[in-house]
């Protein structure tokens, strides 16, 4: 797919050393659109929906500030961590800040686990950028199906 | 000789591109070259001459004066803020969310956003003239939990001077995929009398750039970059009970702070320390606090788990910590008791605890931390 102009900056602003030290793009060399692209193809494919898998990540992430920095037992089936840090970080699509807090949700039964931060849910829901393959907070569809029963 | 006729298009654009690119060279080195600019410290405590052209931030390491940083001037930590008394221009749209009004009315400015290009002067904590860089080498390394390492570092013949309580900043070197230097703070666990010694207790965060480095990359032997010492959090001088709470690598100011005291034989005030983790194999440290409580009269530790796994022999409290918190507050510490709160975790664990500390009388004055998590 053509990448726009905006897309070309945008992904500029992912790379490592810019707004973060590690990026967002982990490995990928694919570009920007085609990540988004390759990526809302998955979603289709598991049949996950952006806003239902959003609200779920919420949930868990507001789950998980009850353990005060320590993981919490969430449902039964579920270890969660939630965690802040200080700052925010500038969102390379320029909407706005975001808050670092980072959430860890292990699905005990199976051993899987699914890290995600208030930045990536944001970048997830708002630009249907799960990030690059090798990214340590990419939001794998694939994981996403099996971690939150969806 | 069709060829030329092929080449002579390319060649006249590459030439003016060229030419272009030569005048922008030459212009930008004209216009951008500030040229030696004076940084004024503390009306005159201290004066620098530096280069113009770059962020207040850097200059001043430079000249090591180290501002507080977590991201290395990225400017999406706010923590290197200084007040500007020179005109330096308006707030940029990138300082603006760490600041609240009153901050944007003394002209308190992020030195990370703020560019140097004429004579600046500055006001800063005077405390920062005794942070220092140091060299050190990784001594040992040892796993407490199965998430957090005791990294103990020799820094030589060099000295640091501090306060209980007080952090440092850890200087990650670029690795793997990672570009650049990230810093990152840590409380200290060493006690103020050895000079020569810093530990830290670091906990791994997923996805952490600093943390990961800590437990997968750094060994002992290798050689790294420690800046410090800052923070304000510290025991007051007073006679009030001391009601302290943390989790997790929150335990390291507190191991400072507690075995200073009772290095110095401050031992006549009352100190309750809460300590929460999930299970057993988060605990650490409890055979060590629970000596220093036998030996230390006015010293009650009282750990406690959240989700127990029906480990045998448990000893401590049961709950979350602000509800075992609550319930000590209100029975055993007593209303009538001056306190003072004290706490090292993450932000929402000292709006937890600041709610119940308040609740049960302390003054959130009286509450004392470094929200930088």
């Amino acid at each position: 797919m053509k990448m726009s102009p905006e897309y070309k900056k945008t992904q500029e602003n992912m790379a490592a050393g810019i707004i973060t030290a590690s990026g967002f793009l982990g490995d990928d060399k694919r570009t920007l659109s085609d990540i988004i692209e390759d990526d809302e193809e998955l979603m289709r494919h598991y049949n996950l929906d952006y806003d239902k898998v959003a609200e779920k990540l919420e949930y868990f992430l507001e789950k998980g500030k009850k353990g005060l920095g320590e993981h919490v037992s969430v449902d039964r089936e579920w270890l969660v961590r939630t965690e802040e840090a200080r700052g925010h970080l500038p969102c390379p699509f320029g909407d706005g800040l975001q808050r670092k807090i980072t959430c860890e949700i292990i699905h005990e039964e199976i051993g899987e686990k699914l890290l995600f931060s208030t930045f990536s849910l944001h970048l997830f829901r708002e630009h249907h950028f799960h990030q690059g393959k090798g990214s340590p907070f990419r939001i794998e569809p694939s994981v996403l199906k099996k971690v939150l029963k969806l | 000789m069709e060829y030329i006729k092929y080449l002579t298009a390319p060649l006249i654009i590459g030439l003016i591109t060229a030419v272009l690119a030569a005048f922008i060279s030459v212009v930008d080195r004209i216009v951008n070259n500030y040229g030696d600019v004076k940084i004024d410290i503390n009306n005159g405590k201290k004066e620098l001459v530096v280069k113009g052209g770059a962020p207040l931030l850097h200059l001043l390491s430079s000249q090591k004066i180290f501002l507080p940083s977590a991201c290395g001037g990225r400017g999406s930590c706010g923590a290197c803020k200084c007040r500007v008394t020179s005109d330096v221009g308006p707030h940029l749209p990138t300082e603006i969310p760490y600041l609240d009004r009153d901050e944007i009315e003394q002209n308190i400015r992020l030195s990370c956003q703020v560019k140097v290009k004429k004579d600046i002067a500055i006001e800063i904590p005077e405390a920062l003239f005794n942070v220092k860089e140091f060299n050190a080498r990784v001594e040992k390394i040892a796993d407490v939990t199965h998430d957090i390492k005791e990294v103990l570092m020799d820094i030589g013949d060099e000295d640091i001077t501090f306060e209980a309580g007080m952090y440092v900043q850890l200087v990650i070197p670029s690795y793997g995929k990672i570009r650049g230097t990230t810093q990152r703070a840590y409380s200290m666990s060493s006690r103020p009398s050895d000079k020569h010694h810093i530990e830290l207790l670091v906990r791994l965060v997923p996805g952490g750039i600093a943390t990961t480095y800590v437990h997968e990359h750094l060994k002992e032997g290798d050689s790294i970059r420690v800046i410090g010492p800052f923070g304000e959090f510290r025991r007051t001088d007073t006679s009030a009970a001391m009601i302290c709470v943390a989790g997790g690598s929150g335990m390291a100011p507190f191991k400072s702070i507690l075995y200073d005291m009772y290095e110095k034989g401050d031992t006549e005030r009352d100190v309750w320390y809460f300590f929460g983790a999930r299970t057993e194999k988060d605990m650490f440290y409890l055979d060590e606090l629970f000596d220093l409580d036998s030996r230390w009269e006015k010293f009650h530790f009282v750990p406690a788990l959240s989700e127990p796994q029906g480990e045998a022999g448990w000893k401590g409290e049961t709950g979350i910590i602000t509800d075992v918190l609550d319930i000590y507050l209100k029975r055993k510490v007593g209303p009538d008791v001056e306190k003072e709160g004290y706490l090292c975790g993450s932000p929402g664990m000292i709006d937890a605890c600041n709610k119940v500390m308040t609740q049960n009388g302390i003054p959130l004055e009286k509450i004392y931390y470094d929200k930088f998590a």
